[in-house]
């Protein structure tokens, strides 16, 4: 699966790398008049081209109105159209935070799809802003390749072009494909509203339907994550076979994989994108190969009361799927930050929990389409300006030289992902652990209002539950130890504050850094340069990032995870 | 600039001079400037009052000795940064102060228009006795004790300790080649010179005041590294802030020692402590090869450098507007022309001038007629008209009221 997407990627990054370039492309024929019908009713000039400044205004300005539409389909769902279940309006603190989440690319849903929005919300609103926040992370990406070429530039392309772009020539395309795969598979792919059977106990069964198929596909083409049912990709309908789930999992990291590749074709420096690309792999298998590992072996504890299994630890999973696919595929979602599931996370080993929180912690293994290679750029500025340091050098990436100014914003950026994460668990563990009455808050389903009620297991797993959401939602991940009660004004709020800090400044900051750094004069490569493209500058890069993470988060996991998989054996 | 020898690395005097710096820069109005170690200071007051209030009689810290011990860790780690910095600026002080030393003590010989017994009496008197207007004697052999102009003589300079150029120059009264510089070394004949600085302001004196000043600037790479370092302790500030209430939830109560010894070790306290101690050595490298930096952003240019391009004239070249021939217009004959040019270029004291006159005796002395006609002429000069800058001609007044002139009036 993984040598499959592979090999399917490095292709569509050359498209891309086309696509963005402006050159020509087969899907031109299908999508050029769209586009130009489009340009010329909204009056926006696709050929004027924007500084790096422009493009965030663009970005931040369209993020708000995007914002507000949701928040108006949430907020109203109950008399819109399209609600055959009836479904009623959400609280505004969730809707919220699901405007937030969706419109973050995270897609952290403190609700359940079935009971929780209506079908007009979950196409026009949750989907839409599923293609939007995909594409807006692409385009990002795209203004940091055209930045990052070998010239001295101020004019980097024009947002609105790269927006549509990345919606039309590459985001549709490919989740039109995989959608198809799935309606083969069997995900429904209807309006009508919930149907009913019999079930083998002759009581009669409520059965919710809808049109997953094509939000499957955007779910995971965009590494949005959002599920269109509760259960995510756990569920039936939303995962039906064996095969459904290899298909969506190569989704997942295709756009990853594809956007390292399209780095490489985009600014011709392919030899430094396989350099990138193979530190992301090292690290994507320094996690998985544990979690697989410890899940097929299973619970010592379930072992101790003599029961077998075979299947390794299968609580919380799904039988179709089996403990191997589950803990490859839970990593792989944190390490992308798509956060869809195909097994619930809370049931995990302590060893899976913490490579989970490690890839998310990290968020710069592949990452999510586009601002994966936009954090994983942070810290090879981070790594450049130490190794040119260490050598004696002024340092420098590309031909430009690396100065006061970019290192502030690189470190600003790098300093906000632990704070967000640790500052949100502090306080949360701060009231747990003197079990504060919330007030309005926070009630749990007893109707009590005292703050340890939200953890759904003690000691340590709470602890790591607590750290997850926080992590998950500062890392725009999604997912969740979903044991945690997370549908309150408390975690609504708090990780709704969390998720527009951690999308927004790590676009602004390395758009930022990158368009300074276009401006900056070129300097041709000499015999002193530090080559940013052999292994040792991989070495150099990967020891920068696990020596951040793990002195940032070391602390934290010990006592959550690492405290609990020592309380185990 | 020669130095003075390569110097120990822990020669007695710096050594105990660095010491007594080390506790005077614990004071936290100077920490302040480094974030790193100032942090670690606040760190070592919290647990002066640990140990404090352990003692007097807190019992959920852990035992006294145990604080003790954390406290004087990190004490010796303050002390130790700030002994490599203080240790490096005393290296560097010391350079400059040798090379003061040199130039305050060299002898010089004064001369006294109007001495005790006679006139133009010679006193050896210490260099930085000399003011401006003195004037003082220097034979060959000599080290010119300070920078002056010479007003009497000709002699060959070796100027290698200031310029670096091998080759010895000349420097004579009159022209634009009269000046000397303190430090260099007459090789040969003798001269009068004027003291033209005062003492504390000469060229060697604003030297060593560059070597010094520069090496208290930071340079752009070392901004860019402290904000870095600043990043960094930023981030495990907060880890280690946010560790309390876990442990608050765990049910594990932290000692506040273990706080401050975790965070101690996580943030970069080892570059942090040694970055100035590695900004003002950097300096000194350079001083040792010679080279003069003239601030710590130039040492930082050195090492991106792979070509350097000199452009020097004067070392190949004269550098110089030199007379080789004279050419006579139609109606004059030629030896007409050189008593013309020779005369009037005698009181022209350029390059040019010189030349002139050189190059015209050279071809007079091949003819006698020639020379003793010439003679006759120069007894007749009754008055010389010195070139200026301002008339930009020269010429001189013969008695038969013939005046020569030659420029550009």
């Amino acid at each position: 699966m993984f040598l499959a997407t592979l090999l399917l990627a490095v292709p569509l990054g050359g498209y891309i790398a086309k696509v963005y370039g402006g050159q020509d492309v087969w899907t031109d024929v299908i999508f050029n008049p769209i586009e130009r019908l489009f340009f010329k009713a909204s009056r926006i000039d696709p050929v004027k081209e924007m500084n790096w400044k422009q493009h965030l205004v663009v970005l931040l300005t369209l993020n708000l109105i995007w914002f507000f539409w949701a928040m108006f389909c949430l907020l109203n769902q109950s008399w819109l159209p399209m609600n055959p279940d009836h479904n009623p309006n959400m609280t505004p603190d969730l809707a919220w935070n699901t405007a937030i989440s969706f419109l973050v690319n995270c897609n952290l849903q403190q609700y359940s799809g079935e009971t929780g929005v209506s079908y007009f919300s979950q196409v026009f609103g949750l989907m839409f802003l599923q293609f939007v926040s995909a594409g807006t992370g692409l385009a990002a990406a795209a203004v940091v390749f055209n930045a990052l070429k070998d010239r001295t530039t101020d004019k980097l392309g024009n947002f609105y072009n790269y927006f549509l772009k990345s919606c039309t020539r590459i985001l549709l395309p490919v989740c039109i494909l995989v959608a198809t795969i799935h309606l083969f598979e069997g995900t429904p792919m209807t309006f009508k509203g919930i149907d009913t059977m019999a079930s083998l106990q002759g009581d009669t069964m409520h059965v919710s339907r809808g049109p997953v198929a094509a939000f499957v596909a955007i779910k995971h083409v965009g590494t949005n994550g959002g599920g269109f049912f509760g259960a995510n990709s756990a569920h039936p309908f939303e995962n039906p076979t064996y095969f459904s789930n290899i298909v969506q999992m190569i989704a997942q990291i295709l756009l990853p994989f594809a956007m390292v590749f399209a780095f490489g074709f985009y600014c011709n420096k392919k030899r430094l994108a396989w350099v990138f690309w193979s530190v992301m792999t090292v690290g994507f298998l320094l996690l998985v190969v544990p979690a697989v590992i410890t899940e097929v072996r299973g619970n010592p504890y379930i072992a101790h009361m003599g029961i077998a299994q075979p299947g390794g630890n299968m609580e919380g999973k799904e039988v179709r799927f089996g403990a191997v696919a589950s803990a490859f595929w839970s990593i792989a979602t944190t390490v992308i930050s798509t956060g869809s599931v195909n097994a619930m996370h809370d049931s995990f080993m302590p060893v899976s929990g913490m490579d989970m929180l490690l890839g998310m912690m990290i968020n710069s293994f592949y990452g999510g389409v586009g601002v994966g290679f936009l954090n994983f750029f942070i810290y090879v500025i981070l790594a450049v300006f130490i190794g040119g340091l260490m050598v004696g050098r002024t340092p420098e990436f590309g031909g430009k030289k690396i100065e006061a100014r970019e290192m502030k914003i690189a470190m600003i950026i790098a300093l906000f992902h632990p704070f967000l994460i640790l500052s949100g668990t502090a306080i949360a563990s701060y009231l747990t652990a003197h079990d504060t009455n919330m007030g309005w808050w926070f009630a749990d389903a007893a109707g009590k209002h005292n703050a340890s009620g939200w953890l759904n297991n003690p000691s340590y797993h709470g602890f790591s539950e607590m750290l997850y959401q926080y992590t998950s939602s500062s890392a725009n991940n999604g997912s969740g130890f979903e044991g945690l009660a997370d549908n309150n004004p408390f975690w609504n709020i708090s990780t709704g504050i969390v998720l527009l800090f951690s999308r927004f400044l790590p676009i602004i900051g390395p758009v930022a850094i990158a368009g300074l750094l276009a401006g900056k004069k070129f300097i041709p490569v000499s015999n002193g340069t530090l080559k940013t493209d052999t292994g040792t500058f991989g070495l150099l890069v990967f020891a920068v990032k696990v020596i951040i993470a793990a002195l940032a988060f070391f602390p934290a996991l010990a006592l959550g995870p690492i405290a609990e998989w020592m309380k185990i054996h | 600039m020669k130095n003075a020898g390569k110097e120990g690395l822990f020669k007695k005097e710096l050594v105990l001079e660095a010491v007594k710096q080390s506790f005077i820069k614990l004071n936290p109005k100077y920490q302040y400037r480094n974030p790193v170690m100032f942090t670690v200071e606040i760190g070592t007051v919290v647990m002066m009052f640990v140990c404090g209030w352990i003692l007097s009689g807190e019992h959920s810290q852990g035992s006294f000795a145990y604080n003790l011990i954390i406290f004087l860790i990190l004490l010796l780690t303050l002390l130790f940064a700030n002994f490599a910095e203080a240790l490096a600026e005393a290296r560097g002080k010391a350079q400059a102060a040798s090379l003061r030393k040199t130039r305050e003590e060299t002898p010089a010989k004064k001369i006294e228009l109007v001495g005790e017994i006679f006139l133009n009496e010679v006193h050896i008197v210490p260099s930085s006795q000399l003011v401006k207007g003195d004037i003082f004697m220097c034979e060959a052999g000599d080290i010119i004790p300070t920078d002056g102009e010479i007003i009497d003589g000709i002699a060959t300079i070796d100027e290698s300790a200031i310029t670096g150029e091998s080759a010895p120059v000349i420097r004579e009264s009159g022209g634009d080649k009269s000046s000397v510089t303190g430090g260099t070394k007459v090789l040969s004949d003798k001269i009068k010179v004027k003291v033209t600085t005062e003492p504390g302001e000469s060229f060697l004196d604003k030297m060593i005041a560059l070597v010094e000043g520069a090496s208290r600037q930071k340079t752009p790479n070392e901004i860019a590294l402290t904000i870095l370092l600043a990043g960094f302790t930023l981030v495990f500030i907060i880890v280690c802030i946010t560790l309390y209430p876990f442990a608050l939830y765990a049910k594990t109560p932290i000692p506040i020692s273990s706080y401050i010894s975790l965070f101690v070790c996580l943030i970069p306290t080892t570059i942090g402590g040694l970055l100035s101690a590695i900004g003002i050595s950097g300096m000194d490298r350079a001083l040792r090869a010679n080279v003069i930096a003239k601030s710590g952003k130039a040492v930082e240019t050195a090492g991106d450098l792979d070509v350097l391009l000199l452009d020097k004239t004067g070392t190949i070249t004269i550098g110089n507007r030199k007379a080789t021939n004279f050419y006579q217009a139609p109606g004059s004959t030629l030896h007409e022309l050189i008593h013309a040019a020779v005369l009037s270029s005698k009181s022209d004291t350029t390059p040019e001038g010189k030349s002139i006159v050189e190059l015209g005796k050279k071809m007079l002395a091949d003819n006698p007629l020639a020379s003793d006609k010439f003679d006759k002429y120069q007894s007749e000069v009754t008055h010389q008209v010195n070139f200026t800058a301002e008339t930009r001609s020269s010429g001189v007044n013969l008695s038969n009221g013939m005046k020569i002139r030659k420029g550009g009036e």
